[in-house]
């Protein structure tokens, strides 16, 4: 909302400067975002809160400014009217859903003569972001800027038998609002009717068909209280908000109803462009008393943290136009019909603290019984993976989770995308199912970038729509194009290539690391990954994730040159750390290492040899190690040459050749047996 | 002279002429050796006079041991070049790179939000999960938010049914934790959020942020300053001093944003205030009894003021030269 601060100081003259007024207002709660010139001087932007609609006026902003600084308001004078007077003779106002409009009030000017509304109403129009349109209109703008209350003008002579019915829209019933536009009106959206046809959406827009002419000779003028929750539904129903259904829908005050009418008829008369009919109609189905609350000075003294006395909760509460009804160890007021917001104790303690300056808090640490603070395991255990992957050298990205549809955007479990509902871009189309449409596309745009080093990792939640419901769960996920490491000048090229098998190591490292068995790896099948370099990652018997390379049909339009290494793992899905087990003691004898060598089919696959190993494993052998895969001449086509290097160890002895060579014997018939292997030697 | 004095300075000569540690090897045997001269030279010990015998064989050994020191020495010598010249050969260009290790880094995000939970730790404060696709009931009506409220109009969001939508504010947490036990409690969740909002320098549809709330006897504003300030000091270190000014927030009464002033400069951080009665109320605890205060803020703020940055898309657009430099 904009004021001009020439306006506001009118009101409530703090002599204060346009930038103390901005400060003082800020810190009582109304935010100035802006302080911009005019031609009539320095204007605010003030940010109202939802809560404060009785400040989106000059009358409200000054009233604050009033309770803050003490300072008397100087509110306009003009006449008020009493009772229906002639007005009876003119025009009837019926409504007939009451439980939509409490309150609604006429008023008659004839004798309109049309034209532009006088040079300073315009500049205080335009300062406050109104375009002037026409003295009839400007005045209606002005009185809604300056009291809150917005008012609408119709033209009389063309209201069927001049009377005014407020009632819901009946099925099917349309109006064609101010702006031209046709409108579909439901049955719980409320009108402004005459005898016959609507003639405006209530607290929304007028329609066409009583819009202000130039020919119009007489006018109505409505003021009216209209249910917030019935315009804010009937705006965003019809996709519109206007100066009018904004202040509704934050609670205009049902009291200033006539006077807001009164108001701008009086300024009608004072600037001579026609003659108000004396009298009111008002109808006030919903008048409902003062809301009465108590407030104990010992309680703002609690909640706010400083002594606050029975006198400063009146002089504050007073100054804001609460009334003192009662008073003993609480202090009763009534609520001013222009504060709704106010409801509980609570709020009058924040009023009280508003008042007195939140500046008086002091700072305390909390008394109470000490509380152990803790992160979660699900945050540890992420934070574990992080450090490892971060160890392995890849660089930590946080991606979208709201995602345009992708082919590389699919669950590690059964499910479905997760759609957003009307989504209005595709790219914000769903939420993520996968972490790798993310990764991959981080990968491309570095690489765009010029970036040589490609190894990234994310760890983050993911959805998936299921029989059951919707499932968040958190993944972790990695990828990896080219050399880990920038080119340098070594012959050692351990880090300078990578392949399947790094990110194998990678996932390997990732697993053990958070204290879960080994993973295992066999072949995969998801399109995502090339049909022959991909597998599925399973710990402990369950699949918890895949591992592979990017396909190269998928990899076609990226900017990376090399092949892309991608893995996602269901980090919840991995089986909790286990204590460890008790500890292998330390044998002070010498270990034993022996390699063998077996000849084994291609199509045998290196799980099959481990599972061999592990199956036969005599007691003697601590540990084994794959040295060197080799195919090609001088081997048979479609058989590969592996070197397993076996330590052998006891613990209470030195191990005797003859055993070595025994439990070497049981391992060679193990993978001639389960492997088919031969032996060279 | 005789023959073996002449044999020892002969010895001696060559010894010090030799120029390699087996060159000295050589010497030795033809001296020392088994068939060496001075082996030769006792073995004519026989040929002389008994009363002569002991003295010549006195002068062999004496004449043994020094030629053995000398050549011991020459060795040593000689060896000890030889290892330095080695050594020379070994020279590298030791200002050359080291050879690169693969190097990983935690986004900016992540150190971030990992310092918020310590300090928030150390402040007693229990973290808890929430979750990113929240419903309806979590993220509005249980945080006292009035149906049809103009307060909608700051969370716009995305939804995927009438009931289900991704969490505005990771104040959602609260109506699942007020539950689990009776106060006192301290909890504290951070967690992605998203609102419909057009992305621009300050504004993102996906943003971060941290929630942090206590309910216990007699806790009022006071005590939300006090733990701000501490709270503010450990994240951005010395001494820090917290303004409030009233602001609204269904869920709290008296609503506040809080500012800290930092470096000479004021900053708005985010949102607090008492945790309002009915929430209280709405979870079977006594509000005369019991109270509470609730803070946000977004972690991207703090990582922003505290290292220039900018630009808020910076984070989520993951380019690697801008995740390398923290």
């Amino acid at each position: 909302m904009r004021l001009p601060v020439e306006w506001i100081v009118e009101m409530a003259p703090t002599g204060d400067t346009a930038d103390e007024l901005a400060r003082r207002l800020t810190m009582a709660g109304l935010e100035v975002e802006e302080t911009a010139e005019s031609n009539i001087g320095p204007v605010l932007s003030i940010k109202v809160t939802p809560n404060r609609g009785d400040c989106l006026s000059v009358v409200g902003v000054a009233r604050d400014l009033g309770a803050l600084t003490g300072v008397s308001l100087r509110l306009p004078s003009f006449a008020r009217s009493a009772g229906p007077g002639e007005m009876e003779d003119w025009s009837g106002v019926t409504i007939e859903d009451p439980d939509l409009c409490p309150r609604y009030a006429a008023r008659l000017v004839r004798d309109i003569r049309p034209g532009e509304s006088p040079r300073w109403m315009q500049d205080r129009l335009l300062a406050a972001g109104m375009r002037p349109v026409s003295n009839v209109v400007d005045v209606t703008n002005y009185v809604m800027i300056e009291t809150g209350q917005p008012l609408h003008a119709f033209d009389y002579e063309r209201l069927a038998e001049g009377r005014i019915v407020v009632r819901r829209a009946r099925p099917g019933e349309s109006i064609v609002s101010l702006d031209g536009v046709q409108r579909e009106l439901s049955p719980e959206m409320l009108l402004i009717c005459d005898a016959k046809k609507p003639i405006a959406i209530a607290g929304v827009m007028g329609g066409t068909d009583a819009e202000m002419r130039s020919s119009t000779t007489v006018m109505l003028l409505e003021s009216a209280h209209f249910l917030w929750t019935s315009i804010r539904r009937t705006a965003r129903a019809l996709g519109m908000t206007t100066e009018a259904s904004y202040r509704f829908e934050r609670i205009v005050d049902p009291a200033g109803v006539v006077a807001a009418a009164d108001r701008a008829c009086a300024l009608i008369e004072e600037l001579g462009f026609g003659k108000p009919v004396e009298g009111v109609l008002d109808e006030y189905p919903g008048a409902a008393p003062r809301r009465r609350l108590s407030v104990r000075p010992a309680r703002c003294s609690a909640m706010l943290g400083f002594p606050v006395t029975e006198s400063d909760v009146r002089t504050a509460l007073a100054r804001l136009g609460f009334d003192e009804t009662e008073s003993g160890v609480s202090i009763e007021f009534a609520v001013p019909s222009f504060r709704p917001d106010v409801v509980r104790e609570i709020d009058l303690v924040e009023e009280v603290g508003r008042v007195l300056g939140y500046d008086r808090i002091p700072e305390r640490l909390p008394e109470g019984a000490t509380t152990q603070g803790r992160d979660t395991d699900l945050s540890t255990r992420m934070g574990c993976a992080r450090r490892l992957l971060v160890g392995c050298g890849l660089q930590e990205v946080v991606g979208h989770s709201l995602l345009a549809s992708n082919e590389l955007d699919r669950p590690i479990a059964a499910g479905d995308r997760v759609a957003i509902r009307s989504a209005l871009s595709a790219d914000l189309a769903g939420l993520r199912a996968s972490l790798l449409p993310g990764l991959v596309d981080v990968l491309d745009r570095n690489a765009r970038r010029g970036h040589g080093r490609l190894a990234a990792f994310e760890i983050g939640r993911v959805f998936r729509r299921t029989e059951a419901g919707y499932d968040e769960s958190v993944n972790v996920a990695g990828a990896i194009a080219g050399p880990m490491v920038g080119s340098g000048w070594a012959r050692d090229t351990r880090w300078r290539s990578t392949d399947f098998h790094t990110a194998a190591g990678v996932v390997e490292r990732l697993v053990r690391g958070l204290g879960a068995p080994s993973p295992s790896l066999a072949p995969g099948d998801d399109p995502r990954l090339h049909p022959g370099r991909q597998a599925w990652i399973t710990v402990a018997g369950s699949r918890v994730g895949l591992l592979g390379e990017l396909h190269p049909q998928r990899a076609a339009d990226l900017h990376i040159r090399s092949r892309v290494l991608v893995f996602e793992l269901a980090l919840e899905a991995l089986p909790d750390a286990q204590p460890p087990a008790a500890l292998t003691p330390l044998s002070p004898y010498p270990p034993v290492v022996r390699d063998l060598a077996p000849r084994i089919a291609l199509t045998v696959p290196y799980e099959s040899v481990r599972r061999a190993v592990e199956d036969a494993r005599p007691d003697t052998l601590e540990s084994f190690e794959l040295t060197d895969v080799f195919d090609g001449a001088p081997l048979p086509e479609g058989v590969r040459s592996l070197t397993l290097s076996f330590t052998f160890r006891a613990p209470d002895r030195t191990l005797a050749d003859a055993e070595v060579a025994d439990a070497l014997a049981a391992l060679r018939a193990a993978l001639a047996e389960r492997c088919g292997a031969t032996f060279a030697v | 002279m005789d023959e073996l004095e002449q044999l020892v300075v002969q010895a001696e000569r060559e010894a010090a002429e030799a120029s390699s540690v087996s060159e000295v090897a050589t010497i030795e045997a033809r001296y020392l050796g088994g068939k060496g001269s001075l082996q030769a030279q006792l073995r004519l010990i026989g040929s002389l006079l008994r009363e002569n015998r002991p003295t010549f064989g006195a002068r062999v050994n004496a004449a043994r041991d020094r030629l053995a020191a000398a050549l011991a020495e020459r060795r040593q010598a000689l060896a000890a070049a030889e290892a330095a010249r080695r050594l020379e050969r070994e020279r590298i260009d030791v200002t050359l790179p080291g050879h690169p290790f693969p190097a990983g880094g935690e986004h900016p995000l992540s150190q971030t939000e990992a310092r918020i939970k310590a300090a928030l730790v150390g402040l007693g404060f229990e973290f808890a999960e929430g979750v990113e696709l929240e419903d309806y009931a979590h993220n509005f009506a249980a945080l006292n938010y009035p149906p049809e409220h103009p307060a909608f109009d700051e969370q716009m969001t995305f939804y995927v049914d009438d009931t289900r939508l991704l969490r505005t504010q990771t104040t959602a947490i609260q109506g699942r934790l007020m539950p689990r036990r009776p106060p006192p409690f301290r909890y504290a969740v951070v967690g992605r959020c998203f609102r419909y909002e057009a992305v621009d320098a300050t504004h993102h549809h996906t943003f971060h942020q941290v929630d942090a709330f206590m309910v216990d006897r007699g806790i009022g504003m006071a005590d939300l300053k006090g733990v701000l300030r501490q709270f503010a000091s450990t994240m951005f270190g010395g001494d820090v001093m917290v303004r409030f000014r009233p602001d609204f927030f269904p869920f709290v009464e008296p609503g506040v944003d809080y500012s800290i002033l930092w470096q000479g400069r004021w900053l708005e951080l985010g949102g607090a205030g008492l945790v309002h009665p009915n929430i209280l109320e709405a979870h079977d605890i006594d509000s005369e009894t019991y109270s509470g205060f609730a803070f946000g803020l977004g972690v991207e703020r703090i990582h922003m003021i505290q290292n220039g940055v900018a630009d808020l898309r910076l984070y989520l657009d993951n380019d690697f030269r801008f995740l390398s430099q923290f």
